[in-house]
């Protein structure tokens, strides 16, 4: 069954279309949902958790639809937002149990999901603290705790890493990627950050000037190119000259060597003739797909 | 030297008594409340907060102060009338609003900026909006705890003096059976001036993020009003200008309470306007009417 699935989803502002006729049916799991700043990615987030109504089109989300089942369709989403939204007064064991009531769940039991959802989060030693004594990375995964408190499905995730050192940029992606494999929960997590996806993703979604430009697995993006890197130490010319007087067809940029494949990659041929012009080898590798080869593409190469 | 543990040794016997599981994060198979549970948990927190109860001791200090303030009349007739014996009965119930109108209005000022403010000042709106309640619900929460935490000081003294004057007395049975009648104005008049004082804090504060601009506008539509009218109908007081006494909340407040006691209307501008008092009742719930359609208005447009 499908987490998320639209019909001609709009959202027009006075002289700005948000969001154009997104039609797309997310299957569970973690999915990036990736575009420049001003794609559309938080508008999104928005109309489907209801916070905004759509200019045109509609939605369901997990099977509720977001214009007449709002109420109890947030009883099992969650959100984090991209901004700040702390109480900061409060610490965190209060507001993250409040949050859970706010979300439906009995006093008692909301006590104890705060305190597990906390130590989910890594804040338990820190969680009778006033929010405003933490570190960005600490908020952050405070938002990330309200978010999951009440056991939700589905999680929208709103640009989660946001403001963070290299380290906490790191923990949050490991927090994201537990709870998405470990507990079994889908995420939706807007990034504009292609690195992120790919490290915690299975499943991407492109957008770009509020148009969707591609949905699908996140192997589709990087699946192995027909090309054979090989980066030498030195003299990349002479070994392309070399190879392509062995009829491969190759570039050459900079140190690397690039041969087109047709056919078993001739690992051998490269090897003897690299000993023989005596340079030094660094790697052989099939080239991948990166997404940031995605973005150069033009979007109807993408789309198609 | 370190001895190496012994696996076959037999545990400390508090070990085998006291063991600590991190059962860690766990999906939530409990009961899901729904809505009207989490608009109820919004409004005891809305309340708590309104007394600073789970915040910072400076938190508390004012309402506790404004409340101590609007007690001191009906702690100084019972102190009286504990000290001479003589039944003397100093303050009567229908003229107790208007001894505290000030406190009343600063009293709303105080608290209504906390109730909704905080939540727009920490950008926090986003997570309730994005849960189990509507915007409707969020905000006939948080005016109901506002009108909640009213009835502390305008209840909560009339009851005082009411249960004083009876302990004061040398008949208890005879003044209760005598003035019963009045519990019902005391009562009504209590919720009715709570809910019209409430609702225009409510929605001032509701305007701005802006702590003390919430203080200084709702301080400004109640005091405002009351010279307007007074100089309108008492000073100038020409036919035309007698309905100016509807533009004042706490005229009308006044008015409505002496009438409801049976008591006379002297020299008040409500007196001085001359309309039929039940007008003044039928004022009051106009203005609390327009003041919570206004509030939904706005809370079904803020940003979230």
């Amino acid at each position: 069954m499908s987490v998320v699935q639209t019909s001609g989803l709009s959202k027009h502002y006075p002289g700005v279309r948000a969001l154009d006729e997104l039609t797309i049916e997310v299957q569970p799991g973690i999915v990036g949902l990736v575009g420049a700043n001003g794609a559309g990615k938080s508008t999104l987030i928005k109309l489907l958790l209801g916070l905004i109504p759509p200019t045109a089109g509609e939605a369901s989300v997990l099977g509720y639809d977001i214009a007449t089942q709002g109420p109890l369709l947030r009883q099992h989403v969650g959100y984090m937002p991209e901004h700040d939204c702390l109480p900061l007064e409060m610490n965190a064991t209060e507001f993250v149990a409040h949050m859970a009531q706010i979300s439906g769940l009995p006093r008692t039991a909301s006590r104890e999901r705060a305190a597990e959802t906390l130590r989910h989060a890594g804040l338990f030693e820190e969680r009778y603290r006033a929010m405003a004594g933490y570190s960005t990375g600490m908020r952050q995964r405070a938002k990330l705790a309200q978010a999951l408190v009440h056991d939700p499905e589905l999680v929208f995730l709103d640009e989660p890493t946001n403001g963070l050192d290299p380290a906490g940029r790191d923990e949050m992606l490991d927090l994201v990627a537990r709870t998405g494999r470990g507990l079994g929960i889908s995420l939706i997590m807007a990034t504009h950050l292609l690195g992120e996806i790919e490290r915690v993703c299975d499943q991407l979604i492109v957008i770009d000037g509020g148009r969707l430009l591609h949905y699908g697995p996140l192997s589709e993006f990087t699946e192995r190119t027909q090309t054979l890197d090989v980066e030498v130490a030195a003299d990349a010319d002479r070994l392309g000259e070399r190879l392509r007087a062995h009829g491969l067809d190759v570039t050459v940029e900079g140190h690397h060597v690039l041969v087109s494949l047709d056919g078993a990659p001739p690992f051998d041929l490269i090897r003897d003739t690299v000993v023989e012009l005596g340079l030094g080898l660094v790697r052989i590798q099939q080239r991948r797909r990166t997404l940031e080869d995605l973005f150069r593409l033009a979007p109807e190469v993408v789309a198609s | 030297m370190t001895t190496p543990p012994n696996p076959q040794a037999t545990p400390p016997a508090e070990a085998a008594t006291s063991n600590i599981y991190d059962l860690g994060y766990r999906r939530y198979e409990g009961e899901r409340l729904g809505r009207r549970d989490a608009v109820l948990a919004l409004y005891r927190e809305s309340l708590r907060g309104a007394f600073g109860l789970g915040r910072s001791t400076a938190s508390k200090v004012g309402p506790a102060i404004l409340i101590g303030i609007a007690l001191v009349p009906a702690l100084v007739q019972l102190i009286i009338a504990a000290v001479i014996p003589i039944e003397a009965e100093l303050i009567r119930a229908e003229d107790y609003y208007g001894l505290i109108t000030l406190v009343l209005a600063l009293f709303c000022a105080v608290v209504a900026p906390d109730i909704v403010g905080r939540d727009q000042r920490n950008r926090s709106l986003t997570l309730y909006f994005s849960r189990a309640i509507s915007r409707t619900d969020y905000a006939l929460g948080k005016l109901a705890a506002m009108t909640t935490a009213m009835l502390a000081i305008t209840l909560a003294p009339q009851v005082l003096l009411f249960a004083g004057n009876a302990l004061g007395t040398q008949d208890f049975g005879g003044f209760v059976a005598d003035e019963w009648t009045q519990i019902f104005p005391i009562v009504f008049t209590a919720t009715i001036g709570s809910a019209l004082i409430a609702s225009i804090g409510v929605v001032v504060a509701a305007q701005t993020p802006q702590r003390a601009f919430a203080t200084v506008g709702i301080i400004v539509a109640f005091v405002l009003p009351l010279f307007i009218a007074s100089i309108l109908v008492q000073e100038i007081g020409t036919e035309v200008l007698r309905p100016a006494v509807f533009i004042s909340p706490l005229d009308l407040l006044d008015g409505t309470t002496v009438w409801l006691f049976g008591g006379t209307l002297e020299d008040s501008v409500a007196d001085q306007a001359g309309f039929h008092p039940a007008t003044y009742l039928a004022g009051c719930l106009v203005i609390t009417t327009i003041a919570v359609g206004l509030l939904l208005r706005r809370y079904a447009k803020v940003q979230a």
